[in-house]
């Protein structure tokens, strides 16, 4: 066991926690032992920053996608053309 | 063998999201959006032949929904008759007859953000066409669809620290992906 785990989380556990972070899942036990982790470790304060300006940038993209029911009305009408173009 | 090759049946998972993003801040109707893209498919797929490989799939498809999304507003404007536009010039006399015309169009203001935040949603839409197919998917539901962690366990049947170190790798890749441009 090395020093970092000896605080609370290994690395692992740290980016994992960070992650839910994100979506704002982690505990409060949690939050705390990331910080802790974040203030010891600098390859995953790194990674943290990233994921938070990740999280930035998809918030401010407001992206909107097709759900899967629109995809697959898309696939049908495309086999349906499929299965006609040898009659035209 | 071309350089790009063709694969229709891998599109819609490929390039739908993509595509349907890429209208729906056009024309601002979900409706009308599904059927420009499914329209665009359906025109890739009649006119396959003259795909040469030269651009990537994606790029020609987009250049046959740019030609759709034009067409659908030659469509609207010629159902109104004639496309009008009403223009009051202002004079150093007359600022315009109306209240409206004085005021600042609020939009204006916001369009170089628009058109950056458009920009941006498209990159990330890009990126993410490097995750795998597993990652691709549980990243949309969490992240766009903001489903809770327990539904999307339930119906993919994996355990949620399965699915916090998928996010964690579709994240790292994201990231990565984006930190030229963007970061």
């Amino acid at each position: 066991m090395n020093l970092k785990s000896l605080l609370g989380l290994n690395c692992d556990e740290a980016a994992t926690a960070c992650s839910k972070a994100q979506y704002k899942e982690t505990s409060l036990r949690e939050k705390l032992k990331l910080r802790l982790h974040l203030f010891f470790c600098k390859p995953c304060k790194e990674y943290s920053k990233k994921n938070q300006k990740l999280s930035l940038l998809i918030k401010k993209a407001k992206i909107q996608t097709c759900s899967e029911v629109e995809k697959e009305a898309y696939r049908q009408r495309m086999n349906n053309a499929g299965s006609h173009a040898s009659k035209r | 063998m071309a350089e790009n090759s063709i694969d229709p049946e891998k599109w819609v998972d490929r390039y739908a999201d993509y595509l349907f993003n890429y209208t729906i801040v056009r024309v601002n109707d979900r409706e009308v959006a599904n059927d420009i893209v499914s329209e665009t498919f359906l025109a890739g797929l009649n006119s396959m032949k003259n795909f040469k490989g030269e651009a990537t799939e994606r790029t020609w498809l987009i250049s046959i929904l740019k030609r759709k999304i034009i067409d659908h507003y030659r469509r609207i404007n010629s159902n109104k008759g004639q496309a009008e536009v009403k223009m009051n010039f202002p004079d150093s006399e007359n600022e315009g007859e109306w209240l409206e015309e004085k005021v600042l169009d609020p939009s204006h203001r916001n369009a170089e953000d628009q058109m950056e935040n458009q920009e941006l949603g498209l990159a990330i839409l890009k990126c993410m066409e490097q995750l795998n197919e597993k990652q691709a998917r549980i990243f949309k539901m969490k992240t766009i669809e903001g489903l809770d962690t327990e539904t999307i366990c339930n119906e993919l049947n994996i355990s949620p620290s399965n699915l916090w170190v998928i996010i964690h790798r579709a994240r790292t890749t994201l990231a990565q992906c984006l930190e030229k441009n963007w970061f």
